[in-house]
């Protein structure tokens, strides 16, 4: 515990360099920026940013990255607050208590309130994310191809089972979609080329970082301006108090801490992201709250609980995409590329080939959650301003930077190409409700995916029964099944009606 | 235009299905690399065949669902098809046309500056005056100098 928190420390002074600390001014403002203006997402910030990194030193890039990513993630409370549209997918439960406190006049409190509920969110994040990491790293080097399969399965499943709006199904076909386009290109172990149709730009397969600015950026500039513009407020007060009061936050505590918590695992669930975290910490802020009527029409403490959840989602995600090279999240799959470009490779051997690194990235998390305090609490009035421009000058702009951006990368005119099929495809798919992290997961998994199985099958000599009776396989294996089981509609009403029935009867037993 | 509705689902579904059945089929006839001598349980083709059925099977239960399915009554989303097609169409033909035929700062410009006067023109249903079509032309040109000066000189690119 000493050693971690002294790594911690040295990771931490390493940074405060006067390079160091421009870094983290100029990057957490940009991603400030960039969530909150609708539209722009976290994801979309970290996937533009790492290709303007790329030339930039490890450290550096990394730490700029994070920045975008924490800052995205919080800037998406102040469209949601102001405009009742979430700057981010992060940023809906916000709006439900956020807009209505701003209607009465208490816009500023309100943002005040999503930046201290960011900032000790993002704390009790960065926490377990130091003590959890590292042992979760050890728990996996017992991990062989059978358990990677899984892993890779696992993450699909319950990335799609969660973030499918209307039906589990649909996040398992954008999954499974995700995972087909990994298949294309060289395969990982006889480097056999699989359905290139003849294109030699196709034999490397299809980069993550143009489909992810495809799907991501272009998309979004095309939901932007297909949408009619979004109005501010009325009556904008922002005469009222900018700085937290303590005895609100003193009553908000074990909220804070609970929301916290929810939002770190969460995080840890692969692919399943900010938006459930939010949400996750809202409904059980609501459940212990003793006003829950309050929530929905203003209430401080739902605003509060929304961004503690959805902020400490962000080093939740970090956990399972430094240790196992899984993301947590769409932005930390786009960060597992840029560390792979940078030359850190994330995965069980982190601990063993760079054990300081997880420390460094605590380090940089919590550089980048003081940023967002110190411009949270003084720039309100400019983060109006950014509101206020024109979307018909903004996004032709981010285009032209998603065009250039993935090009920069490998100087591939092809890779434009990419970037605007994944766009288009991946716009009419978000109007017919498939959620896009399945899919990002399914590209960034299918490989360990594809290896895993077949490693496994050629260490059993084909024989599959180890997928099943390894101790953590057949633990994945029961999770997976159980999330599928859970998803089916009789069984959900099965355990529904339990569920209700449990609940009746506890009522009756209460009136008694 | 609805994209989600029982006809749209109906059409994926079916359009999934012909995916499916081409993956799992290009998986199956795809070089078994017996040359190689590699385990027979380790053939490249083994994960898209098994991608393929479970396409096809998601695809069938999408399809038979598809009349069951709830669907929330979305509040009237103010939507402009024009705007859509103008900024998919415009942003294609600068990516896909004009990025590499063109100098990439002026195919960048010209991109910027139709983009912003098309849309002030179709918001404020007029031709915007000569004094903001300037200065957005000056903004367009600005921009476009901006990104190509920071790619080429900063970033040490080979502008396309």
């Amino acid at each position: 515990m000493i050693a971690a928190l002294l790594d911690f420390g040295a990771a931490f002074q390493a940074f405060l360099t006067p390079a160091g600390l421009f870094h983290v001014a100029w990057s957490t403002l940009l991603g400030i920026f960039v969530g909150s203006l609708p539209g722009l997402t976290a994801t979309m910030g970290v996937a533009l940013l790492t290709t303007l990194t790329y030339t930039f030193e490890r450290d550096t890039a990394i730490l700029v990255l994070i920045c975008m990513y924490v800052g995205a993630i919080y800037g998406g409370s102040r469209s949601a607050i102001l405009l009742n549209i979430p700057g981010t997918p992060a940023s809906a439960a916000t709006s439900l208590d956020g807009y209505p406190l701003a209607m009465r006049g208490q816009a500023g409190y309100a943002m005040t309130l999503a930046t201290a509920g960011s900032v000790l969110g993002t704390i009790v994040g960065i926490v377990l994310l130091v003590l959890i990491a590292p042992p979760l790293a050890e728990i996996a080097l017992n991990f062989g191809s059978f358990e990677f399969f899984w892993l890779a399965l696992f993450g699909i499943v319950i990335s799609g089972r969660l973030t499918g709006n209307t039906s589990p199904l649909r996040g398992y076909i954008a999954g499974v979609l995700g995972l087909m386009v990994a298949m294309v290109g060289s395969d990982g172990i006889h480097a056999h080329v699989r359905f290139n149709f003849g294109i030699s730009d196709l034999n490397g397969g299809i980069g993550l970082i143009p489909a992810m600015v495809g799907a991501f950026g272009f998309a979004e500039v095309l939901t932007v301006m297909w949408r009619k513009k979004a109005r501010l407020v009325k009556d904008l007060t922002l005469s009222d108090r900018w700085l937290p009061k303590l005895e609100d936050l003193w009553r908000f505590k074990f909220m804070i801490g609970r929301s916290g918590i929810i939002g770190t695992l969460v995080g840890i669930i692969p692919g399943v992201g900010e938006d459930i975290g939010a949400w996750a910490s809202y409904a059980a802020a609501k459940r212990a709250s003793a006003s829950p009527e309050e929530y929905g029409r203003g209430s401080q403490e739902g605003l509060t609980a929304a961004e503690t959840g959805n902020s400490a989602v962000v080093p939740g995600a970090l956990i399972p995409a430094l240790t196992l090279a899984v993301p947590g999240s769409a932005p930390a799959a786009v960060l597992i590329a840029a560390l792979f470009i940078h030359g850190v490779r994330p995965g069980p051997m982190i601990m063993i080939e760079q054990p300081q690194f997880i420390y460094s990235v605590a380090a940089m998390l919590l550089l980048a959650t003081i940023a967002i305090a110190v411009y949270g609490l003084s720039l309100t009035r400019i983060f109006i301003l950014v509101l206020r421009i024109p979307r018909e000058f903004l996004m032709p702009v981010i285009f032209a930077l998603c065009v250039i951006g993935p090009y920069a990368l490998t100087q591939r005119v092809f890779d434009i190409w990419v970037m605007v099929g994944f766009g288009l495809v991946g716009f009419v798919l978000r109007q017919m409700n498939y959620p896009m992290a399945p899919l990002v997961l399914g590209i960034i998994l299918g490989d360990l995916l594809d290896k895993s199985l077949r490693r496994g099958l050629t260490l059993s000599d084909g024989d599959i029964l180890p997928f099943f009776t390894r101790p953590y396989s057949a633990a994945f294996a029961l999770v997976i099944l159980l999330t599928i089981i859970a998803g089916v509609s009789p069984v959900r009403r099965v355990v529904h009606s339990v569920f209700d029935r449990a609940a009746t009867g506890g009522n009756r037993r209460q009136d008694r | 235009m609805r994209l989600n509705s029982a006809f749209a689902d109906l059409m994926t579904a079916a359009a999934l299905f012909a995916i499916g059945a081409g993956m799992a089929y290009g998986g199956y006839v795809m070089d078994r690399l017996e040359v190689r001598h590699i385990h027979p349980a380790s053939f490249p083709g083994l994960v898209p065949i098994g991608l393929g059925v479970t396409l096809m099977f998601c695809s069938v239960l999408l399809a038979s669902g598809t009349r069951r399915m709830h669907r929330p009554e979305k509040e009237a989303e103010q939507v402009s098809w024009l705007n859509f097609l103008v900024t998919a169409g415009w942003s294609c033909l600068y990516a896909l046309v004009m990025v590499g035929r063109m100098p990439f700062a002026a195919a960048t410009a010209l991109y910027l500056a139709a983009f912003a006067i098309w849309f002030i023109r179709a918001d404020k249903a007029a031709n915007p005056p000569l004094r903001s079509t300037v200065m957005v032309a000056l903004f367009s040109v600005l921009v476009a100098l901006s990104i190509a000066a920071i790619f080429q000189y900063g970033f040490l690119v080979r502008l396309p």
